[in-house]
């Protein structure tokens, strides 16, 4: 077998059997499933509360959940994919890069036919792949729980929307798989190696956002998106800065409009660049590792 | 005793020389002080778009209709809880994993528990670590947010909004320190520990992210941008009386939230700190009546966590291999 | 007898505190059938030893016969699952902090805290063990280890046989009456196996102190020890002094070989 390949079936193996991602996988599945019965539960209490203002003629407006799309139901997703996937994602980089060190196999790897480059992506296409494997299993999940929410199976159209929204998402994650994968090989210690890129994401999601457009950390878990008014003074200035770098909020932004949000305006292409680029930076800095980086010891 | 205090002390001065530690609560520092600055001149610019929309107003013979925008100073803080509610309780969890990672990994365990230690000496000593460095992270951060509001937020402080500021300390400690106790409980419980650090990161999930996130996507008032009563023009008063014919599905919803220790931290704090609009300008009275069982709910898990870590961090526990 | 006589001087333990510790004729360490499972796992089986006052004790054994297993019970980190053991005339279950003051311990590959000085780090183990003066008996305790100098480098810059040092200065702090070493010479070199057979040797016959180590080298056991014992698969198959052991079998070149012969003559 090809070495290239037999490293990226070493590393799907390996990947499976650990706890910390089977466990956050079980979160990251049911918080899936149960994000159609939450926005369930939310839509119909508003159309009551609609209906009760409008019985006691309080408002004329029409109810704005009205009409609202199958997909709705599927917004939640995008929070649980930024958060718990997020998560999910850096751990499994970590524990990846750190397996080889806590093991010192990185010099039985790297004393065979097979340069750092090679073993690394093939890592990376690994955990990709099972990565992938994933956000299938929840793309179904998701479908089949809007469907019994719902009573009708979503359109193809729909459908096509639900696989895109999650292919964006492992794109999205795949960032993450490789900020954890950077982390994991240079890290002095275990402890480190995982909270640099979760300190990292804390301000990829809460930091950028809130300096770009003073919006609250909690308020940015809100699938519904804050309003933007245009930005003057100095968040003209912050938001242009930082707004490039506000990953959470790109995808955040495709997904809407993925999902027919009816606020969402604009269209997808920059939010997918911002994803790509970060995406090809991640690679980029994993792939490119050294021999003497992927050999250094850990402290604990 | 004596040795519960040798032990804390030891505790202090390695973290207080550890990197990673300083690091951190620097990273936690900045960031606070830069959610205070973004806050400041966040209500800059919308009193200068206020100020320009009023001399348009002006120019064109029109009548002032709209109020200027209100300075409540402790408002602004609001960004700079959450993250320290989020993040904050992040780098707690992974201080108590490394209190009990450390001593596992150096091998450092069985040279402590060769010696004549009381049973709950070593469990005790790093609890009281734990609360010590909290307290004293805490205050300085809000020492800092405290000078951040006076000199770059130019906000006139009350006595009684700096006793608010102590009391949101408070609460801030013992909720950070609650994440490192629960944590280090969990490294103590697990054979390795970084299975307790995996353990209590998905606690942490489960409490900070997942629950408060439910109930904040199940208020119906969130299900539209700028809220729903809001875009259906209808005012506060109004508002209660339509949720009046909701209280099933609003005690619903409150008691989720309430699983969660974060939104028991979260509610008193906003309270004490007028970031929730129906305890801004309140009395103490006011805001302790309105809060107290949030405050003890808080305690409460506290208490837990010191039993938990006091009970996990045993010799026993602690060596057991089988 | 003089107060600079033999080690005593560079160990620094003065001859009142020589007495103090256990006399020639006590035994040292007393098992009675020992034994430990692990879930269905036999670990240690009816261990009955003697270890007299004074001796250099050398546990041997395969890797897994059950000598970790055996001075993690010996020095209270582990219960026994039956039988008893008794350190310094104290029962290791019902007096485990009267044994706990009268031993000292160096388990295998001991890395100290790393951000702390060494001085601080004996401090800290010092002030567990209820030593009164810590500063006097870290200087005492590194004296005897040849490391004076050394108290105020942090403990990260060390070497493997630095941290081996310090590791024997924090077991001696509070002069106890047995010292246990886990393969103490595992991972250094031949200076510094050197290095630790002579302060080991020198601690011994300068107060008097009983040493129990476990080890894998049969040719430092020949150089340290007096007595040895042989664990295999949980059983002690041989104990002995180490020059009857030679005596008793003429025929076999080395330890080594005696070990060899013992335990190939033991039913698997």
């Amino acid at each position: 077998m090809n070495p290239w390949v037999a490293t990226v079936g070493h590393e799907l193996r390996s990947a499976g059997r650990e706890r910390l991602p089977q466990l956050l996988l079980m979160i990251f599945i049911g918080m899936t499933a149960a994000s159609a019965f939450i926005g369930s539960a939310a839509k119909a209490t508003v159309t009551e509360v609609y209906n009760s203002a409008a019985g006691q003629g309080l408002t004329s407006a029409p109810n704005p959940f009205g009409n609202v799309p199958p997909l709705y139901y599927a917004r939640n997703t995008v929070i649980y994919i930024l958060l718990i996937g997020a998560l999910l994602a850096i751990v499994l980089g970590v524990q990846s890069a750190m397996r080889d060190r806590r093991a010192r196999t990185v010099d039985l790897v790297l004393t065979r036919r097979l340069s750092p480059a090679s073993y690394l992506s093939a890592k990376m296409a690994g955990i990709s792949l099972g990565l992938l494997a994933v956000l299938g299993t929840s793309a179904l999940i998701s479908a089949a729980c809007i469907s019994a929410v719902t009573g009708t199976i979503p359109a193809p159209d729909q459908l096509l929307r639900l696989t895109a929204l999650f292919s964006v998402a492992w794109l999205f994650l795949l960032f993450f798989v490789a900020l954890g994968m950077f982390s994991g090989i240079h890290a002095s210690s275990y402890t480190s190696a995982l909270l640099i890129p979760i300190v990292i994401w804390s301000v990829i999601i809460f930091v950028f956002p809130l300096l770009g457009t003073a919006v609250h950390p909690v308020s940015l878990l809100n699938p519904v998106t804050p309003p933007t008014a245009p930005q003057t003074g100095i968040f003209a200035l912050t938001a242009a800065l930082t707004g490039p770098l506000s990953l959470g909020e790109h995808f955040k932004h495709v997904a809407a409009i993925l999902l027919q949000d009816p606020q969402a305006t604009g269209t997808m292409t920059g939010g997918i660049t911002v994803i790509l680029a970060f995406l090809l930076a991640g690679i980029g800095s994993v792939v490119l590792t050294g021999r003497p980086s992927m050999r250094k010891e850990i402290h604990d | 005793m004596t040795s519960l205090i040798t032990l804390c002390q030891k505790e202090l001065r390695d973290l207080s020389r550890n990197r990673s530690v300083r690091l951190l609560i620097l990273f936690l520092a900045v960031v606070v002080v830069l959610t205070v600055l973004v806050a400041a001149a966040d209500f800059r610019t919308k009193t200068a778009d206020y100020n320009t929309y009023l001399a348009a107003l002006q120019a064109s013979g029109g009548a002032v209709t709209a109020p200027p925008p209100d300075l409540f100073p402790l408002q602004m803080l609001r960004a700079g809880m959450e993250y320290l509610e989020i993040v904050g309780s992040l780098f707690a969890v992974i201080l108590g994993y490394g209190l009990i990672a450390k001593e596992k990994n150096n091998g450092t365990l069985q040279l402590l528990f060769t010696r004549p230690l009381g049973r709950h000496s070593f469990a005790a000593g790093k609890i009281l670590a734990a609360l010590i460095i909290w307290t004293a992270v805490t205050t300085a951060l809000f020492a800092v947010i405290t000078a951040t509001l006076l000199i770059a937020g130019n906000a006139p402080l009350t006595g009684t909004d700096l006793i608010r500021l102590l009391i949101a300390a408070a609460h801030t400690t013992i909720y950070l320190t609650l994440w490192s106790l629960a944590a280090l409980a969990l490294a103590a419980l697990t054979r390795a520990p970084a299975t307790g650090l995996i353990l209590a990161l998905v606690l942490w999930l489960v409490v900070v992210l997942i629950i408060p996130q439910i109930g904040d996507t199940m208020d119906p008032d969130n299900q539209i941008p700028g809220g729903l009563f809001a875009s259906l023009q209808i005012d506060k008063a109004h508002e209660h009386a339509v949720m009046a014919n909701f209280t099933g599905y609003e005690t619903a919803r409150d008691l989720i939230e309430q699983t969660s220790l974060t939104k028991q931290y979260e509610r008193p704090l906003f309270a004490w700190l007028g970031i929730k609009n129906q305890y801004n300008q309140q009395s103490p009275a006011f805001v302790w009546a309105g809060t107290f069982n949030h405050s003890l709910w808080l305690l409460a898990g506290f208490a837990a966590a010191i039993t938990a870590a006091l009970l996990a961090g045993t010799r026993d526990k602690l060596l057991r291999k089988a | 007898m003089p107060e600079s006589e033999g080690f005593g001087a560079s160990s620094g333990f003065s001859y009142r505190q020589r007495h103090k510790l256990l006399s020639m004729t006590e035994m040292a360490i007393e098992t009675s059938a020992l034994a430990k499972t692990y879930g269905s796992k036999q670990a240690l089986e009816a261990l009955s030893l003697e270890v007299p006052s004074g001796e250099i004790f050398g546990l041997l054994g395969h890797n897994g016969a059950g000598k970790t297993t055996t001075v993690n019970i010996l020095t209270t980190l582990l219960p026994a699952s039956s039988g008893t053991a008794r350190i310094a005339g104290h029962d290791v279950s019902t007096g485990a902090d009267r044994v706990r003051r009268s031993i000292g311990y160096l388990p295998e590959n001991v890395q100290f805290y790393d951000n702390l000085t060494l001085a601080e780090n004996l401090t800290f183990f010092a002030r567990l063990s209820g030593v009164p003066d810590p500063a006097a008996r870290i200087e005492t305790a590194l004296a005897a280890v040849d490391f004076t100098g050394h108290g105020q480098e942090l403990m990260s810059t060390f070497s493997k046989g630095m941290r081996q040092r310090a590791g024997i200065a924090q077991a001696i702090l509070h002069e106890p009456k047995v010292l246990f070493l886990d393969e103490p010479t595992s991972g250094l070199d031949p200076q510094g196996v050197a290095k630790l057979r002579e302060i080991i040797i020198g601690l011994n016959q300068s107060v008097g102190m009983t040493v129990f180590m476990n080890t894998h080298l049969l040719a430092e056991v020949t150089k340290t020890c007096t007595s040895i014992g042989i664990l295999s698969s949980g059983r002690l198959i041989y104990q002995n002094s180490v020059a009857a052991t030679l005596e008793a079998f003429p025929d076999q070149a080395s330890l080594e070989d005696i070990y060899l012969h013992i335990e190939s003559g033991t039913p698997s």
